[in-house]
């Protein structure tokens, strides 16, 4: 296997590949994204339920690449529990880790296993395929918090 | 001789990148250095617009440009030069046919049929023409194999189908579909045929009088040639009968400021300045097929494959997707538990280049309800030797990602 196959697999994809944290599908969560490339055919959804301000419960299920399955599955990790706020500062990071020429070295070792992803462009939109969507998701919820306060 | 280093040395593509094991021809092909050549020197030696000027250069140039349109004519089969159209590509003849022949006769209640083998661009515009006109676009079944239900075929036939639209060799599948069955069938209703023949005017013998369909599309890009042009060709008497549907220069006869007169097939269909150099990329691309045996060619071609299936058939966990009895250089597959992007993705550090996804046949993929799957498709520059490579590294796949 190759140096450079090794480094964009490692231990970590791999593991949430095989063992996907919250992988259910939930149809009365009170929130479902769709993270779809119609070019591949990864097709995820995400399951939120918030509480005032925070994530209180994450879930996906779907099907798609060992790339795409490992960066949802972190996402849904990382995410749960996390204040809106939070959860964008997170969205931000990871899309540095994955765009940046800099190596990422803030301890997320997650995040620093998805660095790897910038050897293979073709798998950029694999990896970012869930985080865009929580992206959008989460400017739309703080967004229409923030209209909400100011009326 | 197919196959072999002595060959290989006419790509270019394979001096510049020699450990590549190019097996996604399906997509695009290589292209022979007389090609790349050719278009190089039209533009160092011979650049001119066509039909316009009368210098000796613009002369030159146009002479050539349609002395391609025979060679075409003799590539297929065709016999008159006014039954070949240039247009940009299969996709786009296709969406001619669907605007210029199709539209103008669909009403509501009519039909169409295609068979469920097709990719997008032989889907898509009939399924607009359907829903514009309030027609039925009706699928022809296949079975687990990928061949076509021809008794389904046949019942589907009615006094309102208009057309029928078929591929020549599935994309994904590989299976070789029973045209000239087809088109007898659909014309003793009086029903015209449309062929696709994108993936097989590469490999395979094409006389479209001996098939008598009606029209026939095919890529330049597919048959070593350059990209941006296509073939569409229409039998002579559809053709006048067929209005344009891109308008402005060279495909006219008059024009004042209120009303235009068209031109006659082939310049109707050919609006504004071509692809002059794709069209002489394409000529030189079929001097090159036209060196081989086209039967040897597709024997090559069909033994890859057998060879490729039945090596991959020993591979555990690995499943062929419709494992015709009609073989042809495309496979499509499926491996346990791997999904085909990571697999393109290992193969592809290894410099073995396959299509992972859903090849533009999403309906085909829902049908047999995968979302996607790796295609190896093959070309005269390939052999067994990258087979047997190729399954090596498809078993240490399966041991890193198990």
């Amino acid at each position: 296997m190759t140096e450079r196959l090794k480094q964009l697999y490692k231990t970590i994809i791999l593991k949430h590949n095989n063992e996907p944290c919250q992988f259910e599908k939930r149809e009365e969560a009170q929130y479902k994204l769709e993270a779809y490339n119609p070019l591949c055919g990864d097709h995820f959804h995400l399951y939120l339920n918030l509480e005032e301000n925070l994530i209180k419960q994450i879930s996906f299920f779907g099907y798609g690449c060992a790339i795409s399955k490992a960066a949802t599955s972190v996402l849904v990790k990382q995410m749960e529990g996390l204040d809106l706020d939070s959860a964008q500062a997170l969205c931000l990071e990871f899309e540095k880790v994955i765009q940046s020429d800099q190596i990422h070295n803030k301890g997320n070792e997650a995040f620093e296993a998805f660095g790897a992803v910038k050897e293979f462009p073709a798998r950029l939109p694999c990896v970012k395929l869930s985080w865009m969507e929580m992206t959008n998701f989460l400017k739309d919820q703080l967004s229409n918090k923030k209209s909400a306060s100011d009326q | 001789m197919f196959g072999s280093t002595l060959l290989r040395r006419e790509f270019p593509i394979f001096n510049y990148n020699p450990q590549l094991i190019y097996l996604d021809s399906a997509a695009t092909s290589h292209k022979p250095s007389r090609v790349i050549d050719g278009i190089t020197d039209f533009y160092k030696k011979e650049n001119s617009s066509i039909h316009r000027g009368v210098y000796e250069l613009a002369a030159r140039a146009t002479q050539k440009y349609e002395s391609v349109r025979q060679k075409v004519s003799n590539f297929i089969g065709a016999q008159k030069t006014s039954e070949i159209i240039y247009t940009s590509g299969t996709t786009s003849a296709i969406n001619l046919v669907a605007q210029s022949f199709l539209a103008p006769r669909l009403k509501g209640g009519d039909r169409v049929i295609v068979s469920a083998l097709e990719h997008h661009a032989n889907l898509i515009p009939w399924q607009m023409a359907c829903k514009k006109a309030g027609a039925q676009l009706k699928i022809i079944p296949i079975d687990d194999f990928g061949n076509i239900d021809l008794n389904a075929f046949k019942q589907l036939l009615t006094s309102r189908t208009k057309l029928v639209a078929v591929t020549h060799v599935s994309n994904v599948l590989g299976t070789m579909i029973p045209i000239s069955e087809m088109i007898e069938m659909a014309h003793q209703q009086g029903v015209p045929v449309l062929v696709d023949g994108a993936q097989s005017a590469a490999h395979y013998p094409i006389d479209v009088k001996m098939l008598d369909c009606d029209f026939f599309t095919f890529s330049g890009h597919k048959i070593f040639g350059p990209t941006g042009i296509g073939i569409l060709y229409g039998k002579a008497d559809l053709l006048a009968e067929m209005e344009p549907c891109k308008y402005g220069g060279d495909m006219i006869r008059r024009v004042t400021y209120q009303e235009t007169t068209f031109a006659d097939a082939p310049q109707k269909f050919e609006a504004g300045t071509t692809n002059i150099a794709g069209v002489i990329g394409l000529g030189y691309a079929i001097d090159f097929i036209n060196r081989f045996d086209k039967k040897e060619m597709s024997d090559f071609i069909a033994d890859l494959g057998a060879y490729t299936r039945s090596a991959l058939l020993g591979i555990e966990g690995l499943s062929i997707l419709g494992d015709t009895q009609k073989k042809s250089g495309i496979v499509s597959f499926t491996l346990d538990g791997i999904h085909p992007h990571d697999i393109a993705t290992f193969l592809g550090e290894y410099n073995i280049a396959i299509r992972a996804g859903h090849h533009c046949a999403q309906p085909l993929m829902a049908l047999f309800g995968v979302p996607a799957t790796s295609r190896i498709s093959f070309s005269i520059y390939n052999n067994r030797k990258e087979v047997d490579f190729l399954v090596e590294k498809l078993k240490a796949i399966q041991q890193f990602l198990a």
